[in-house]
């Protein structure tokens, strides 16, 4: 396992270099200019001061050279300041990365919570009124659009029955019990979605477990029906379980800008897109950099999970 | 006066225990701004003074040194930090602000500005001549500033230290309106101490201080307790204890947390909301239908392409069946669902340098711009309309000219851009028919000598206008210090755009903004709609309960 892990992590080191240089290609593909945006029309000395800003910035030099001196940087974990506000990158998105970590976790568990009792009930009542209800509930979760979903939640909990705030974010570690109230709105709004997509895939996989030998072996053994389903079915059910909501959870680190926009809620999708509008280069690289290497440890960390949930699974 | 001020009891600053005195009185009795040695002297609390106000805004600052960055005046919660040598009051008129009194030379080559003594920068810094030319040659250096701000002093050669408090502009040209273009926005002062923290902790000298900010989610200030300013009782200002700028860029976000309580005040209600939130919600909420001087308008691009006539012989008459498709009362209805009110000039009616008498531009006749397109060379070439993504009214008037182009015959396209993308593409040239707006030209010259003066930078960047009698009206007009001739002046270049159409006005931009009527006592905004000015807007707001 250990041999296993070291080797998986070296692995990562092509793909992170490859993340990099498309990274970097991506933002040098973008239209228009941070310099044109930073210094405006009607001065009369734009050309000075674009020539000023232009290798204050180092943006005179070849692409290859300025790749090789990010990544050099990058390395170092310095990623250099941003060019609008000026201020370390490594603060702008300190400041970002726990208030989207902190929503996509308990959207993530919630969606979990909800969906894996819920696909296994269904699965195991097949054809009951729980799977058809179970059934219908996913249905709807993958049919309405998150955006809409947070706008109706808003209108019911926040602006008719007033129990909780319709937008901002307080951290947990300023005042936990005031930041969960700005927390339930948007986690409920990506759990109830991911939910969905969660359910119908612990159903089918149950399913498909279910009507394997081994369960029937294990039946005519005399065992529990309980210690079946949730000792042996269910573990082995929730190997595409894990693999689905490990790449959501990676995937609403940086996906959740419209829930971030409806709920004002200062995540690192949002800082991401200002920071393309505004061509803020390092920002952009650095973001997208920093979600692509969690994507990427996500793989890695789903991957090992197999192993700890079926030994029997192989370790290539 | 609040509960929490109640609290708080009586609070002193040091300039409290000093004795006013009766110049100051007289001055204070008339709701005049303090002024002098003993300016904070008569400092007092007020009764009404109190509480933090939550304010929803639109946009945000993209950073904290407020001479790098435009600190926009209706939108960003950081203008509450930001202060400068003259001020301006509900009309948009000039107004003493460090500087307590000015004067121009003869030739208006030349302006001398009095300061204010004991005036402060945040940090206790005495804001005296020499840090007023030091802020002046900071915002003049193109390594610093930006060039919006620095455009507004690019007339000023240089800046003299006369003694402590006075200080003398020399300018390149004659100007008779430096003083208004030496209001806080945006050129702002900065304390030259804490130049060095200017983008992580700025030092100014405005109503409030800086406290904390994170961008497009928090920016907090507190009330500076020595603040020139006083009300007519001689009371400091501002009431407020504190700002909390909470930017929600989506309009409707911002609508509803102002509904269910989270915010106190909010800029930009949608138009389409407006009628509806006013009627419904009028009872709890006060709306502010702001006065405005901002202008949608079309730009053509006469610098290149079909509709310039260096290359299109027939550009003129393009333009003309341009203008007659253009049904701007259903702009009117459409985009601003029946607000405001449709432009022939760039000043609205609502400010004092609305011209009286100029030719308007085309009217709307479809039938007359398909005959004007099938007859001028090119009416079936391609033209491309751009218009920003960032202000929804801009590509929402692309749109519908779009489609009143198409109705009219024309092969035309529209693109909806980014800021970067416009900007690149209106350098190059590289469109025909630019969906835009312009405004916050507090004097005419802001707009005629920046935009339709043919050696102005953005009009050679962006349009490529030239007309010599328009060119030599604008020159003059900036010697001129009769008001009358000179509104007339600007009226009569109003009438050659009119007439020329380098560009279309579409639209005067309204503004509308909303509070709790509980909650936010004795606030108005300002004509064009900034928060912070002499004698009312943010600075005289409280929060009651």
């Amino acid at each position: 396992m250990l041999a296993y892990t070291l080797r998986r992590i070296a692995q990562l080191v092509p793909v992170v270099l490859v993340l990099t240089v498309a990274v970097f290609a991506f933002v040098e593909a973008l239209p228009g200019s941070i310099v044109d945006t930073l210094i405006g029309t009607e001065g009369g000395d734009v050309e000075e001061a674009r020539a000023i800003l232009t290798k204050e910035y180092g943006l005179d030099r070849p692409v290859y050279e300025r790749y090789a001196l990010w990544l050099v940087r990058t390395l170092q974990f310095d990623f250099g300041n941003s060019l609008v506000t000026r201020r370390p990158i490594s603060t702008e998105l300190l400041s970002r990365i726990p208030a989207t970590v902190y929503l996509a976790v308990v959207g993530i568990v919630l969606s979990i919570v909800i969906a894996v009792p819920l696909g296994t009930l269904a699965a195991v009542r097949r054809n009951s009124a729980v799977d058809y209800t179970a059934q219908v509930i996913s249905l709807a979760g993958i049919s309405i659009p998150e955006f809409w979903f947070a706008i109706l939640c808003v209108l019911l909990f926040s602006l008719y029955l007033g129990w909780l705030p319709s937008s901002g974010y307080v951290s947990p570690l300023e005042d936990f019990w005031g930041s969960l109230q700005f927390l339930i709105l948007p986690a409920a709004a990506i759990g109830f979605r991911q939910a969905a997509f969660t359910t119908r895939l612990t159903r089918s996989s149950m399913l498909d477990e279910l009507s394997k030998e081994y369960v029937d072996t294990a039946r005519a053994m005399g065992l529990p029906e309980r210690r079946v389903i949730f000792r042996y079915t269910l573990r082995n059910a929730m190997i595409p379980t894990i693999t689905i909501s490990g790449l959501q959870f990676a995937n609403l680190l940086g996906g959740t800008v419209v829930l971030e926009s409806i709920f004002a809620w200062p995540g690192i999708g949002r800082a991401i897109f200002e920071a393309i509008l505004q061509r803020d280069y390092p920002l952009i690289q650095a973001g997208v950099l920093v979600l692509g290497v969690i994507v990427v440890v996500m793989n890695l960390l789903v991957d090992l999970t197999y192993r700890l949930l079926n030994p029997r699974v192989k370790l290539a | 006066m609040t509960d929490e001020a109640v609290k708080k009891g009586p609070e002193h600053t040091r300039r409290s225990f000093l004795t006013a005195t009766t110049a100051l009185a007289g001055a204070a009795a008339f709701g005049l701004p303090a002024t002098g040695p003993a300016m904070a002297d008569a400092r007092k609390r007020s009764p009404k003074r109190g509480g933090t106000l939550r304010f929803g805004t639109r946009d945000d600052s993209v950073g904290l040194d407020t001479h790098r960055n435009i600190i926009y005046f209706v939108s960003h919660p950081l203008t509450g930090i930001t202060g400068g040598l003259v001020d301006f009051d509900d009309k948009m008129e000039p107004k003493p602000a460090i500087a307590e009194s000015w004067d121009a030379s003869a030739d208006l080559k030349t302006w001398t500005f009095k300061l204010k003594r004991g005036a402060e920068f945040h940090n206790g810094e005495t804001i005296d001549a020499q840090s007023v030319k030091w802020n002046i040659e900071r915002i003049k250096d193109p390594k610093i500033s930006h060039a919006f701000t620095r455009s507004v002093v690019s007339g000023v050669e240089r800046v003299t230290v006369d003694d402590k408090y006075t200080v003398r502009f020399h300018l390149k040209e004659p100007d008779v309106a430096l003083d208004i273009n030496l209001i806080y926005y945006p050129v702002n002062l900065m304390a030259p101490g804490a130049a060095d923290k200017a983008d992580t902790e700025p030092v100014n000298c405005g109503p409030f201080k800086f406290k904390s900010w994170r961008r497009l989610d928090r920016c907090e200030l507190v009330r500076f307790e020595n603040f020139y300013e006083t009300d007519a009782e001689g009371n400091s200002l501002p009431y407020l204890d504190g700002l909390i700028g909470l930017p929600k860029k989506e309009d409707r976000v911002r609508l509803t947390a102002l509904r269910t309580g989270e915010l106190d005040l909010i800029d930009n209600v949608a138009y389409a909301d407006a009628p509806a939130f006013k009627k419904d919600h009028g009872k709890t909420f006060e709306t502010w239908p702001v006065p405005q001087v901002g202008t949608a308008m079309m730009f053509f691009n006469l610098k290149n392409g079909l509709l310039s006539d260096k290359d299109n012989p027939d550009a003129y008459l393009l333009r003309q069946a341009i203008a007659h498709a253009i049904d701007r009362e259903g702009i009117h209805q459409a985009v601003f669902n029946g607000i405001g009110s449709i432009a022939n000039g760039f000043y609205s009616t609502a400010s004092p340098w609305h011209p009286k008498d100029i030719e308007p531009s085309s009217k709307f006749d479809p039938d007359k711009a398909k005959a004007l397109r099938k007859k001028a060379k090119g009416g079936d070439e391609r033209l491309t309309i751009i218009a920003n993504d960032t202000f929804p009214y801009m590509h929402q008037s692309g749109e519908l000219v779009h489609a009143m182009l198409k109705d009219a015959g024309f092969n035309v396209v529209l693109e909806i851009l980014p800021s970067p993308v416009m900007l690149d593409k209106q350098t190059k040239g590289d469109f025909n028919i630019d969906s835009t707006a312009n405004s916050y030209r507090l004097d005419p010259d802001g707009w005629f000598g920046r935009n339709i003066l043919s050696g102005a930078p953005e009009n050679r960047r962006r349009i490529g206008y030239k007309n010599e009698k328009a060119d030599q009206i604008i020159v003059a007009a900036r010697q001129e210090r009769d008001r009358a001739k000179r509104r007339q002046m600007y009226a009569d270049v109003e009438t050659l755009v009119n007439r020329d159409l380098p560009m279309l006005y579409t639209h005067y931009v309204p503004l509308m903004m909303a509070g709790n009527r509980a909650r936010v006592k004795g606030y108005t905004p300002s004509f064009s709609g900034p928060w912070s000015y002499a004698g009312a807007g943010m600075r005289r707001t409280w929060i009651d309960g």
